[in-house]
């Protein structure tokens, strides 16, 4: 989150961080974020069709080396994430203070105490 | 050997990621610091099966995780208490707290296996999303190497137990392990980057993994060039929807 702010200050954008929260990406800023959203909520998952649904999606709009990254880091993630965890490791004390006010904000204090929304339960709906 | 292979991918894959991620796989399925092969390749098989676990997916619902009680539908390959490990990292892993560490560690997991076998578990989860993203089959388990685990051991002077639940390698110390983990020294030494470094060749195979699934630490500052092709603020919208979904604070 917070390098995707930082990416947005050194591109003069604003992006709206709460796409990682479950909107639909698709008032973000940040192009075809819709279909980078569904990609990374579909791959953590075991659903094969709408794995396969959020793959095509990507691959039309956006070609397949962008896939291949999309996947790549959303699997990195998938992976990192629990490292993370499952050490302890706690945020850095710089990066906390930067990040305090859309943590807040976001309501990313909460998490491990809350279920987070997941975009794809609408694609379905 | 590994049985990992891209040639069923119905697209180019990047050059590096041909060539690491089945390295990555096929130590797996080596003897490693502290688990034999047979072990390491039951722990990628038990990270596997965790999602059809009934008393996770209870646990998954509650408010209270750690107050639900049961036993787990394993594989059988692993005694209980490891595959408590490998069921609340893959299930419910934002939820992990530091009692739970030490109780596993009091139970029969000593800490400098459970850092390995979080190697693993992160690393069979790296790759199996992976394939998942690209349309291709997971692949087979390795077939366990013979050999004995090395018992190479980090002597505790360069260890720190405040940082984290496990220790973690001092990144203040001149020392080789930091020069090779740490090259930028200790303002560097973020704290995923220290994560597993208190079994060094567990952090050798992980980062072998991110820095190719992702991206080096420079390059992931350098906002003035996209060094993928997606741009750093799509790859950083990615890695933050999964991180919520894992209910990652990190």
């Amino acid at each position: 989150m917070a390098l995707l702010r930082a990416s947005g200050e050194h591109a003069g954008e604003n992006y709206d961080l709460s796409a990682v929260l479950g909107d639909s990406g698709r008032d973000t800023g940040i192009p075809d974020a819709d279909v980078l959203i569904r990609l990374a909520e579909a791959v953590v998952g075991y659903d094969t069709d709408e794995i396969a649904a959020a793959r095509q999606a990507v691959l039309d709009r956006m070609g397949a080396a962008a896939l291949v990254d999309a996947a790549a880091v959303a699997a990195n993630f998938n992976a990192i994430d629990r490292v993370a965890d499952s050490i302890g490791i706690p945020l850095e004390e710089e990066k906390a203070l930067h990040s305090e006010e859309f943590r807040e904000e976001l309501g990313i204090n909460g998490f491990g105490k809350m279920t987070v929304n997941v975009a794809s339960e609408r694609h379905s709906s | 050997m590994s049985f990992l292979t891209f040639d069923a991918a119905s697209m180019p894959i990047r050059d590096d990621i041909v060539e690491a991620l089945p390295q990555v796989w096929a130590q797996i399925g080596e003897p490693g610091t502290w688990l034999t092969a047979e072990v390491r390749v039951a722990v990628a098989a038990e990270s596997r099966h965790a999602r059809h676990c009934a008393l996770c997916a209870e646990r998954k619902e509650t408010l209270s995780p750690y107050s639900v009680q049961g036993k787990h539908d394993s594989l059988g390959m692993l005694p209980a208490e490891k595959v408590e490990v490998v069921h609340r990292v893959m299930t419910d892993s934002g939820r992990i707290v530091e009692h739970w560490f030490q109780a596993m560690c009091d139970s029969g997991v000593p800490e400098t296996e459970y850092v390995e076998m979080i190697g693993v578990i992160a690393c069979t989860v790296g790759i199996d999303t992976f394939c998942r993203g690209i349309g291709i089959e997971p692949p087979r388990l390795p077939e366990p190497q013979p050999g004995e685990p090395s018992g190479k051991r980090v002597p505790e002077d360069q260890l720190n137990r405040d940082l984290a639940f496990a220790p973690t390698i001092r990144p203040e110390i001149d020392g080789p392990l930091q020069n090779e983990f740490f090259p930028g020294g200790p303002p560097t030494a973020a704290h995923i980057r220290r994560a597993l470094t208190s079994v060094p060749d567990t952090q050798r195979q992980f980062w072998l993994m991110v820095n190719t699934l992702y991206m080096n630490g420079l390059q992931m500052r350098d906002f003035s060039t996209e060094y993928r092709a997606i741009t750093h603020a799509q790859i950083e919208l990615v890695a933050g929807r999964v991180s919520a979904i894992n209910q990652c604070v990190y």
